[in-house]
């Protein structure tokens, strides 16, 4: 059995007065690349937040690598060191003066107190391999707030993987690339699962993809409606329970 | 010329010249450093409602007769929690809440005041500060928190950058959100507490938005974009205490133009070379 990276019991999260996310329980184990799917509004972002810290839960207990996430959202440092996020929308001010070598940087560094020259070299060689692997080492000395989209989202990744992790959490990380971008960025995924055992979470509409590439699929409506292969949890029964009959009538006919 | 320049010289052997050139290079380079990262959080409102609204310090301190340097920096303390208090419990806009709590603080100031007899005419002095006041305990206060400033800002600087870029990012990294965010305020606080006595609590909050948005124009990497917005605050209090003193003009006043100045330049600079290549 492998070592469980993320263990989720019994999770409620409310939104200002309903309940987003509703009793879900569930376990991704290390090297296993897992996919959220449910219609818009089902509460997947609220769960993938509620699992960083971000969103506070109301009631479950959330353990990442053995360790207990707190009421208050709170991890040891060097558990949230094993952890990379990339959001769904990364909206950020394009007037801030921040070039790309610079954000990749900050994931790379650990967020304590520390002197902004300390491991200088280290620091730079890591930056540099991380570009390297997204395909964007010629935007290093670029603006942040030049990129494109799909630049935006090569460079946030470079951001999550500068550092050995164990957990990739992505909400839509795919949305807004095109094809070829899109299959090297699961290529990617699939290196960094096999070869270095990362955990992967993601978020994803592209039901056609996440049969192609994921292992686990959680099916998700407020409450958690199936998990299993993608064969079981995306089957027809399934797809219809999660977005409703029309949906899959008209998925089979086109 | 050489008169004129020997006339600067000589001024700048005065005791009090030479505090107030020391107290406008520290306020310089603690008003661009914080200022930097003050104007991308969109805090720039927050540091002139803070000026003046220290008005209201000042006047209850002559009331009570205590030092307006020593009940500055309590004052800007419990002014900043206070502020950061109200912003998460109400649902108002922030510039509208600051809005309301300056000017009714700059109300009840002036209506203090007005008790106070003998401090009516010292009004202008509050507004536009004094820089030639400057004492050594302002002097030893000031260095103290650049020290201060300069330690919290450099052990923290990749978290402040993660926190200015994007927030919630720095919160799956565990970043403590809030307890920062409350620090940069109370520093913010203390650095325009500090301030005002030498250049009034009208045009304190230029020192903390000029130099930067002039820094901005001229950095590509953000690094440089901080180092270069405290170089320019210090930079436009050497060149504003000389024009100052040159052509016998108020201290304060004549250091903002020079930090417009520069700002102007920055603004420029691309165009000129732009002209220069064709």
């Amino acid at each position: 059995m492998k070592e469980i990276v993320l263990s989720v019991e019994q999770l409620t999260v409310y939104r200002e007065t309903y309940a987003a996310v509703q009793d879900v329980s569930f376990i991704l184990e290390a090297g296993t690349d897992m996919a959220i799917v449910g219609p818009n509004g089902a509460g997947k972002t609220t769960l993938v937040q509620a699992l960083l810290g971000i969103l506070p839960r109301q009631a479950g207990e959330i353990f990442i690598l053995g360790q207990p996430l707190t009421r208050k959202g709170v991890l040891p440092p060097y558990i949230c060191q094993q952890i990379a996020y990339l959001p769904q929308n990364f909206l950020f001010d394009r007037r801030i003066p921040m070039t790309v070598e610079e954000l990749v940087g900050l994931g790379w560094d650990n967020l304590g107190f520390q002197l902004p020259w300390a491991d200088h070299r280290k620091r730079r060689h890591a930056i540099r391999e991380a570009l390297a692997r997204v395909d964007s080492a010629h935007l290093r000395q670029q603006l942040i707030g030049a990129l494109s989209g799909g630049e935006t989202k090569r460079v946030l990744l470079a951001y999550c993987l500068v550092r050995p992790r164990r957990l990739l959490i992505l909400d839509e990380a795919l949305a807004g690339l095109d094809v070829r971008s899109e299959s090297e960025f699961y290529q990617l995924l699939y290196q960094l699962k096999q070869e270095q055992d990362w955990a992967i979470l993601q978020i994803s509409h592209d039901l056609d993809m996440v049969r192609r590439h994921c292992d686990r699929v959680l099916c998700l409506n407020r409450t958690l409606l199936c998990q299993g292969t993608p064969e079981v949890a995306l089957s027809p029964d399934n797809l219809s329970a999660a977005y409703g009959s029309e949906f899959v009538r008209y998925r089979h006919h086109h | 010329m050489p008169t004129e320049l020997t006339r600067i010289i000589e001024l700048f052997q005065f005791p009090f010249m030479q505090r107030a050139l020391m107290g406008g290079i520290l306020t310089g380079l603690m008003g661009g450093m914080l200022g930097s990262f003050t104007i991308l959080r969109q805090l720039s409102f927050f540091s002139d409602a803070l000026g003046h609204s220290a008005l209201l310090g000042i006047s209850i301190g002559l009331l009570i007769g205590i030092n307006p340097s020593v009940i500055l920096l309590p004052f800007a303390i419990l002014f900043a929690l206070g502020v950061t208090y109200l912003l998460e419990r109400t649902r108002l806009w922030t510039d509208a809440l600051l809005n309301i709590i300056y000017s009714s603080s700059l109300a009840i100031a002036i209506i203090i005041l007005s008790f106070v007899g003998q401090y009516k005419g010292g009004l202008n002095n509050l507004l536009f500060g004094d820089i030639l006041a400057v004492q050594e305990l302002d002097l030893v206060l000031s260095s103290l928190l650049l020290i201060a400033c300069t330690v919290f800002i450099g052990l923290t600087l990749r978290t402040q950058m993660l926190l200015t870029l994007h927030e919630p990012l720095a919160i799956a990294r565990g970043v403590a959100v809030s307890a920062h965010r409350t620090a940069f305020i109370v520093l913010l606080s203390l650095v325009v507490g500090v301030s005002i006595k030498a250049i009034g609590v009208l045009l304190v909050s230029a020192f903390i938005v000029i130099p930067a948005c002039a820094a901005r124009l001229l950095s590509r990497t953000f690094t440089n974009y901080v180092v270069v917005s405290a170089g320019l605050g210090a930079l436009s209090a050497m060149v504003g205490m000389v024009v100052s003193a040159a052509f016998n003009l108020p201290s304060g006043p004549s250091i903002v133009a020079t930090q417009l100045a520069i700002f102007l330049t920055a603004m420029a600079l691309p165009r000129l070379r732009v002209l220069g290549h064709g």
